[in-house]
């Protein structure tokens, strides 16, 4: 088909090819951009935590009678609770421990090597009862878990403190690998350590837990663990239990488990949190962002569709007259829709090629304020194509109503 | 004139509903877009102290071990919170008009048993300047005085939430709260009160709520208030008294000053100078002598506590304005060069240009406010559901500010989309098309 008599009748028709022009590279711009987005949310959210988060709740005691304050009667009280909790039917594992996951925090430190002279690594560090691996549902893919014997009974000497790490961790500290039976310590500097050391008991395949305000050091900290072996509760701080539940028995298990623990000592009340309730708020904004990108997308492609749509009705019947004469000098149906399909993809080609300047001009943009989402070139294309599709969509109905017009209407009015 | 052009640009909306309603709607969808999205962002970037701007401060020295930066990873990072004794010798600097040292801490609350169950709220540890520095609002009462910071007296100021529920709601300021083993008396209840930050403390947890219960910071120490904040240290010393915690070189105090006016922030930079150096004669402040004053918004930014996206939102919702305002063009094209022989025939009869222009851009701002005000009444609800997924989503709100960001946004949006056809439309020569008809 001729181009020449398209591209001429388009230079009387400067309006409509510029708008169109500019709504198309406008939207690509938008649309790959927020593809984008929502791409790198979406990555961000499928982060593994490598725990049974839908079936690990939380539950923190807050004692508020004065025998609490004694460490003696608290070591009692955490162990019987323990048997406690154990004991409700639905509960799979329970451990006492100061892991919380999905906080967004937690306790951190430097550890490195014991007895050598390096800078530390920052890892987070929780301690935990013996359940902790079974309530967190991690994988020890190198030795072992916390054991009775990792935990000193009152009376008797203390035994060699042990940690299990997670892999990460294990990676940063051991680059040649087989981290088990090495020995690390807490430190602050190279050469400032503090504390005994530790032997590394079991590795974890999986540990994440997000870590720091905003953009701070999140991503180094999120996936390094160390756990050591010891209850944990204060009157001040309370008394934290992680409890796996059977799946979909959770909500039985917590209203059990608190009438049971509130029916041993009153003196305390409680507060629950499921971890898919945290891991849903720290990811609400991601969440937010993905939602309304996603509507701002569909809404745009179909707001430029009618905007097409109502663009090539208005040439149709601004050219009737001439459409008319084209078919009565020989042109058949098939070449006026072709006629309008060309004319279409020409001037969405045009908005594409400017739509790429502006979705890297957009991106340039953005990228400064939203961490990591550099525009990949498929996705581009992707874009362009969804375009080129729609626009010949919204261009169909014009064109066949144009092809439409008789050759006899030539005749008529001029 | 203008009544006139007003009425003939109601006429012409009023001939063909549909397309008017197509109009009104394409704008409306614009402008309920961009204002949520502008909203959203103006939550975090507008200054929560108007007013203020410029002279409150949140203090932070770097008082860290020489080996190292508080965070390893960046030399140049300074201590987010102050040491006890830093934040005592900061009490005595003449200059800021008001300060307060803070923290946070939890502890339990005894009401009447016939009322409510124990429960353990945190309660932030402030002197009474910090209701004046953060302008935060009363309902009944006010502050503690300035002796019940220096004895202290067991003062206590609640929020609205707690005093219904421990008092129904009613003026209890006078009545006495049972905190742990001692009993407060009430000096004065706040107003519902949500900013969206929780300015005191932007450190930790920043979109929560502020704090619902209030006493006197002095009473730390002698009562040996263990924090349930945020502390970090550098030194590796055990610390297993009260008195060596207060002692240590662990940082756990959010320190804020308010200065007389914007030019004393050097008079005060120079006097925490000369402070470090003194300390440095002591032994202590092993690094460079650093301080930080930073406004409210600086720590917004510094903290990253815009969540990521939302300033991506803003600008895409801005360009979607843009759009779909730009798809008006088209159709206004349309209906405004349909009516090409009744604007020759006025032309002819004696209407100037401008009066023709004028007459258009006036229908068309018709259509842009109509569809503003659609799209603001769409944007609160927006705005609602949005914030049901934000922690702090209850501050999120249209405040005249942004009523007027809107407006504007659909004035720009009516002149995109008008201003092109309204100017073909009276660029008809008169009496062209008399010859046809």
């Amino acid at each position: 088909m001729n181009v020449g008599p398209i591209l001429r009748s388009m230079r009387h028709n400067r309006t409509r090819v510029v708008l169109v022009v500019l709504e198309i590279a406008i939207t690509l711009a938008i649309v790959t951009n927020c593809v984008n987005v929502i791409l790198a949310e979406r990555a961000k959210m499928s982060v593994e935590s490598g725990f049974d988060d839908d079936n690990i709740v939380r539950v923190l005691e807050r004692p508020f009678t004065a025998e609490f304050r004694d460490e003696k009667f608290l070591a009692t009280i955490i162990a019987s609770d323990l048997r406690t909790i154990a004991a409700v039917p639905g509960v799979r594992a329970v451990a006492n421990t100061s892991v919380q996951l999905w906080e967004g925090g937690g306790s951190s430190t430097g550890v490195k090597p014991a007895g050598v002279i390096k800078e530390p690594v920052g890892t987070q560090t929780y301690h935990g009862t013996k359940g902790l691996m079974d309530a967190l549902g991690v994988k020890i893919i190198q030795g072992r878990g916390f054991q009775e014997s990792d935990y000193g009974r009152p009376g008797e000497s203390r035994p060699a403190q042990v940690t299990v790490i997670s892999k990460e961790l294990a990676d940063d500290l051991f680059p040649g690998g087989d981290a088990v039976g090495k020995t690390i310590q807490h430190a602050a500097n190279s050469n400032e350590t503090m504390g005994d050391a530790l032997t590394i008991v079991g590795v974890m395949e999986r540990f994440f837990n997000p870590w720091g305000i905003g953009a701070g050091n999140g991503d180094l900290l999120g996936p390094r663990a160390m756990l050591e072996p010891s209850g944990v509760g204060s009157y001040e701080r309370g008394i934290p239990f992680l409890i796996r539940t059977e799946p979909g028995a959770m909500a039985s298990v917590v209203a059990e488990v608190e009438n049971r623990l509130a029916a041993a000592n009153p003196g305390r009340v409680f507060e629950v949190q499921a971890t898919n309730d945290k891991k849903g708020s720290h990811f609400a904004s991601s969440k937010i962002a993905v939602t309304t990108m996603s509507c701002i997308i569909v809404t745009l492609v179909g707001v430029t569709a009618l905007g097409l749509l109502g663009l090539t009705s208005l040439s149709v019947a601004e050219r009737t007259k001439q459409i008319g004469v084209r078919r009565a000098l020989g042109a058949t149906r098939g070449d006026i829709v072709r006629h309008f399909l060309l004319e279409n993809w020409i001037v969405t080609t045009a908005g594409l090629a400017l739509g790429i300047l502006s979705a890297y001009g957009l991106n340039f943009l953005l990228v400064s304020h939203v961490s990591d989402v550099k525009l990949t070139w498929p996705l581009v294309v992707a874009g362009m194509a969804l375009l080129w599709v729609n626009g010949l969509i919204a261009t169909l109905p014009a064109a066949l109503r144009a092809s439409l017009v008789p050759p006899s209407s030539a005749t008529r009015t001029v | 004139m203008f009544r006139y052009h007003l009425e003939t640009a109601l006429k012409s909306l009023k001939r063909n509903p549909i397309l008017t309603a197509l109009l009104v709607g394409g704008i409306a969808l614009g402008i309920c877009v961009s204002t949520a999205f502008t909203t959203l962002r103006h939550m975090y970037e507008r200054d929560p102290l108007p007013g203020k701007t410029g002279r409150v401060f949140y203090v932070r020295l770097d008082s860290w071990g020489k080996d190292r930066a508080f965070k390893r990873e960046d030399p140049s990072s300074i201590p987010d919170q102050l040491t006890y004794k830093d934040a005592q010798n900061l009490l005595k600097c003449p200059i800021p008009r008001r300060q307060t040292p803070s923290f946070i801490t939890a502890k339990f609350i005894h009401p009447d048993p016939k009322v409510a169950r124990p429960y353990q709220p945190n309660v932030r540890l402030v002197l009474r300047d910090f209701f004046d520095i953060f302008e935060v609002p009363f309902q009944y009462g006010g502050p503690w005085s300035k002796e019940a910071d220096d004895k202290p007296e067991q003062v206590m100021v609640i929020d609205d939430a707690t005093n219904r529920k421990l008092f129904g709601g009613e003026d209890s300021v006078g009545r006495t709260v049972r905190m742990e083993d001692r009993d407060y008396r009430v000096v004065g209840v706040l107003a519902p009160w949500r900013p969206p930050l929780r300015m005191v403390e932007l450190g930790r947890n920043a979109e929560g709520p502020p704090e619902p219960i209030y006493i006197p910071f002095n009473h730390t120490v002698p009562q040996e208030i263990w924090l349930t904040g945020n502390n970090s240290g550098w030194k590796p010393v055990p610390i297993n008294t009260f008195a060596e915690w207060i002692a240590s070189e662990r940082v756990w105090i959010q320190y804020w000053v308010e200065l007389p006016d914007a030019a004393s922030a050097g008079a005060y930079g120079d006097w925490l100078r000369s402070y470090i150096e003194d300390q440095k004669k002591l032994g202590r402040f092993e690094r460079p002598v650093k301080y930080a004053l930073t406004t409210i918004p600086g720590l917004i930014e510094e903290f990253h506590l815009m969540p990521e996206g939302v300033k991506a939102m803003s600008v895409v919702s801005l360009l979607f304005l843009a759009v779909s305002s730009l798809n008006l063009v088209g159709i206004l094209l349309g209906k405004f060069l349909a009516r090409i022989p009744e604007v020759s025939v006025r032309r002819a009869l004696g209407a100037s240009r401008a009066q023709i222009f004028w007459q258009h851009v006036i229908e068309v701002e018709l259509v842009g406010i109509a569809g503003g005000v659609v799209g603001i009444l769409l944007s609160t609800a927006i705005l609602r559901l949005l914030g049901r997924f934000m922690a702090n989503g209850d501050a999120l709100r249209l405040d005249s500010e942004m009523l007027l960001v809107a407006f504007f946004l659909s004035v720009v949006a009516g002149l995109i989309a008008g201003v092109y056809p309204a100017w073909r439309v009276c660029s008809v020569p008169p009496a062209m098309q008399l010859k046809v008809q």
